[in-house]
């Protein structure tokens, strides 16, 4: 950075603070704005239907201390980070396989691309009818969803390396797993998180589905089971804790992912 | 002079394959021949589009050749299988692209030690002198910055000592100043002849800049229009060490100057 640049933002710094500020009012705003919103609803629909803010909070203090709430909690969680991992893991793989026999791959390319069009959803009965009812069709539905969003950015984000980088890496006497681990995998990053970002959020909605019909834990089992006894205080419970795991999750998504592509020039722009 | 050749290229030939089956692709290289003697500085000139860099691609094994012979000391390089290919010769060829092919994820240093860390070969020894090198080209300070904050000649620099630092018997070099500006370029080039008179390695150094190929080199071969072959050759006989700047005055340079010229129009 040249100095001209540093005395352009030493000028723009208190500025930048204030508009910071801004930003952070309009947030909590907008939370007291839903909160209200979310109260009068509650307030013209009727309990059944909109349970009262309060209502809900009460109920997550009282799950929470009791530990039924937490135990929820860690049930989806680890039903998402087991079936995140495997179906990451194949996701990665497989492109990298592939990428060894251009010939094999321009065979499967179009099987593999066609069975993203396959609802996984619907294959859930397919599942509990193969692995049973306890966490293996859960974990093979959170798998797949995650498996083909990683497998797709994965793929593309390999055909999309530099070659004159790899090129140059070979003459410099680097072996193809070097080449593999040092370059086209690095170079991957970008692609990688971008698919995290979809794949992770999206593992816990499967988690939570795969719940709603199989097994007796987890936030999925909670919404479910409140449903069923008609206690919509129980449902939104879940749905905010879901939703809090999903924003947690995330939010340490998002710091990995600076960490990793601190290079990239417009990472350092972006920041506010 | 064949006796003690290090590189040699025996009626070379190339032609990429055709766009359709049936049409004929027209030859970018044919019968182009030439040898290099260990420790030689050999500058060749070509009009742009003439196949230089595919040559030097040819030398360096990342493309295969259509016909005739590269010969490393014993080692011919294959013909026709591009996997048969060995890029770079198993680190005896080094190969100075025209882009500088950074790696945008690491730093200046990391970037120079990348070659010593695929080869295992990174030491306390081999570090010392990646850093010496750094200091050598006037990056140091910089070895912490990404590319992408580096200017385009100390990128070119970065660049050229990552292949000076595994020390590979021959370098090839494409047009490496070909997109900086002219003072930062009379700097590199005169980095570049400091850094060879310290080590005299073997080094193809293509360009189309007539005083360029002058001002470096042992030995000039001026390539015909394509197909690219060896329309002529000029032995430069200005004593070393030389200085770029003072060279283009002198009465030897002048008349080279003349006479190529007059070949490459």
């Amino acid at each position: 950075m040249t100095t001209l640049e540093q005395a352009g933002e030493l000028e723009l710094a208190p500025q930048a603070k204030s508009r910071q500020a801004l930003i952070v009012c309009g947030r909590i705003g907008l939370a007291v704005l839903l909160v209200l919103a979310w109260q009068a609803g509650a307030d013209s629909a009727g309990e059944l239907y909109f349970p009262q803010p309060m209502e809900v909070a009460r109920r997550i203090a009282q799950d929470t201390l009791t530990g039924a709430l937490p135990w929820h909690t860690y049930v989806t969680l680890r039903l998402s980070v087991i079936g995140f991992a495997l179906g990451c893991a194949a996701g990665i793989l497989l492109p990298f396989l592939l990428r060894r026999s251009p010939r094999v791959t321009r065979a499967v390319e179009p099987y593999i691309m066609a069975s993203v069009g396959v609802p996984k959803y619907a294959l859930i009965p397919l599942f509990i009818l193969w692995f049973g009812i306890d966490d293996a069709p859960k974990l093979w539905l959170v798998g797949l969803l995650v498996f083909y969003v990683v497998f797709i950015a994965i793929f593309a984000g390999i055909r999309n390396v530099d070659s004159r980088l790899v090129t140059m890496a070979r003459v410099a006497g680097a072996s193809e797993s070097m080449i593999a681990r040092r370059v086209i995998w690095t170079s991957l990053m970008p692609f990688f998180f971008a698919a995290l970002k979809i794949a992770l959020p999206r593992a816990v909605s499967a988690a939570i589905i795969g719940e709603f019909l199989v097994g007796n834990a987890g936030l999925g089992f909670l919404i479910e089971d409140s449903r069923q006894q008609v206690d919509s205080v129980g449902v939104f419970t879940g749905i905010l804790v879901a939703t809090a795991l999903v924003l947690a999750i995330n939010a340490v998504l998002e710091r990995a992912d600076r960490h990793v592509n601190a290079w990239r020039p417009v990472d350092r722009h972006m920041q506010l | 002079m064949a006796g003690d050749a290090i590189l040699e290229v025996h009626a070379l030939a190339k032609r990429f394959r055709p766009r359709s089956a049936g049409a004929d692709s027209p030859w970018v290289i044919r019968n182009l021949s030439f040898s290099v003697r260990e420790g030689e500085f050999l500058t060749v000139i070509g009009p742009s589009g003439s196949g230089k860099t595919t040559l030097l691609n040819l030398i360096a094994q990342t493309d295969v050749a259509s016909g005739g012979e590269v010969r490393f000391r014993t080692q011919v390089a294959p013909l026709g299988d591009a996997k048969a290919l060995k890029p770079g010769l198993g680190r005896q060829i080094g190969y100075i692209t025209q882009d500088d092919n950074l790696l945008p994820w690491r730093t200046c240093l990391a970037n120079v030690l990348f070659p010593l860390e695929v080869q295992g070969r990174l030491d306390e020894e081999t570090r010392s002198r990646a850093r010496s090198l750094i200091e050598a080209v006037g990056l140091a300070g910089f070895e912490n910055h990404y590319p992408h904050e580096l200017s385009g000649g100390m990128r070119k620099r970065a660049s050229l000592i990552r292949t000076l630092v595994y020390d590979p018997p021959v370098i090839l070099m494409d047009e490496p100043f070909g997109a900086v500006d002219a003072q930062t370029r009379a700097v590199l080039q005169q980095d570049l002849l400091r850094l060879w008179e310290l080590g005299h390695k073997t080094i193809v150094f293509v360009t189309h800049d007539i005083a360029e190929a002058i001002a470096l080199g042992d030995r000039t071969l001026v390539l015909s229009r394509p197909p690219a072959s060896v329309k002529s050759e000029h032995v430069i006989s200005i004593p070393r060490p030389r200085d770029v700047g003072s060279i283009l005055a002198r009465p030897e340079f002048v008349s080279l100057y003349q006479t190529i010229r007059a070949e490459v129009t």
